[in-house]
């Protein structure tokens, strides 16, 4: 695959800019979509290849995926300072909106016409909620294992009132264990 | 459903103005923080327990509509954080709201963002580790237990009459079969609440 060469490697402010550009574009959604755009195909900040690889370890550890992504890319080419000034071109101004959207709500979430159309907007959202878990139940369909693991955590969470910290603490050692790769993979 | 949250309903709101208070809830949301699996939405459960159950900054209804509100708008829905934080300070007027806001979006971001940096510097070893792919292995049926449950337990704090279960159920099916954007459930929904058709 001949891919144009890579632009230099942006600065800081540059690094702002261009995660403040992706949160914008994305409004409505689908913002890893327009990072791969943005980031990969106008500004020439990466390969392809790279930014896939980000994807993967974005997914992979804890924090929100978008963040994580946007950590990665600031992180790769300026390390901490990187990260944390992508991190604000990214969320500063979606943030500062939620914010002046949820202080109008505390102002006015008493006035019974809001509070109606709020009581429908929160039936939807539930439902999106409850989507979550389907979403993924397919990759675990055929692995009995998985899927017992699963239940185990349902029900200590919903029914035994685990908190998620225990839970995950005394159960992801024991998947962990579970899952170990059989052939060592070390180069 | 509600029954089930009545007992709990007498707590007296935490106040952030004290400092033992706010170094216990930044506490709190430091560690969630090295929690969110699976992208964020594993820890909404959490986030119910402490503004709903321990701290007592916001009502049933109140945590609902913010998630809500969180969902619609533009950017990641981790940042519902933001607006619990808001909900935490209210009473003591605007501004602290705000700083308390930033703060808890901060707290739950900070710890989460050094890993991946650490992750990111050290990928290259990291990658072929048998500790990478038992924790990708293994984590993926705990988030996927943990959704559920998360799900569910929005479900009951949403707490609408039968026609807004109705709705949510439906919003679910949609959900996984389109890729209609779910604005326009949002947007459905609200019409349908305002007509009086879904109330809680």
């Amino acid at each position: 695959m001949t891919e144009p060469a890579l632009a230099p490697r942006p600065t800081l402010p540059q690094l702002f800019w261009g995660m403040l550009q992706v949160a914008l574009s994305s409004f409505g959604g689908g913002l890893s979509a327009w990072s791969q755009r943005i980031v990969v195909e106008q500004r020439r900040w990466m390969t392809n290849e790279q930014f896939l690889t980000g994807l993967t370890v974005a997914r992979l550890f804890p924090g929100p995926n978008q963040i994580n992504m946007a950590v990665y890319i600031g992180a790769d080419f300026h390390g901490l300072a990187g990260a944390l000034v992508a991190l604000a071109g990214m969320l500063l101004l979606p943030f500062t909106l939620l914010m002046a959207l949820g202080l109008a709500y505390f102002q006015f979430h008493t006035l019974p016409a809001v509070d109606r159309v709020l009581a429908g907007v929160v039936a939807a959202a539930a439902g999106m909620a409850l989507s979550m878990g389907f979403k993924i139940l397919d990759q675990y369909w055929n692995d009995r294992v998985a899927l017992l693991l699963a239940a185990l955590v349902f029900v200590a969470l919903t029914w035994w009132h685990v908190r998620l910290i225990p839970a995950v603490l005394v159960a992801g050692p024991l998947a962990m264990a579970w899952y170990w790769p059989h052939r060592s993979s070390r180069p | 459903m509600s029954g089930l949250f009545a007992s709990a309903a007498v707590c007296e709101p935490a106040r952030l103005s004290d400092l033992g208070t706010l170094l216990q809830v930044l506490w709190e949301f430091l560690s969630l923080s090295l929690f969110s699996l699976g992208g964020g939405n594993t820890l909404l459960a959490e986030y119910h327990h402490l503004a709903v159950s321990q701290f007592c900054w916001l009502s049933n209804a109140q945590f609902a509509d913010l998630y809500a509100l969180a969902e619609a708008a533009p950017g990641p829905s981790s940042m519902l954080v933001g607006l619990l934080g808001l909900g935490a300070s209210w009473r003591e007027g605007p501004f602290w709201s705000l700083l308390t806001a930033y703060g808890a979006e901060a707290a739950i971001l900070l710890p989460s963002t050094l890993v991946m940096v650490l992750a990111c510097l050290s990928w290259k070893r990291l990658e072929h580790s048998p500790w990478r792919v038992a924790f990708e292995r293994g984590l993926g049926p705990i988030t996927l237990g943990i959704l559920f449950a998360v799900g569910l337990k929005i479900l009951r704090t949403a707490d609408t009459n039968t026609p807004g279960v109705l709705v949510s159920l439906v919003v679910c099916g949609l959900m996984l079969r389109t890729r209609i954007s779910p604005l326009w459930f949002m947007a459905v929904a609200g019409v349908l609440g305002g007509l009086g058709v879904i109330n809680r």
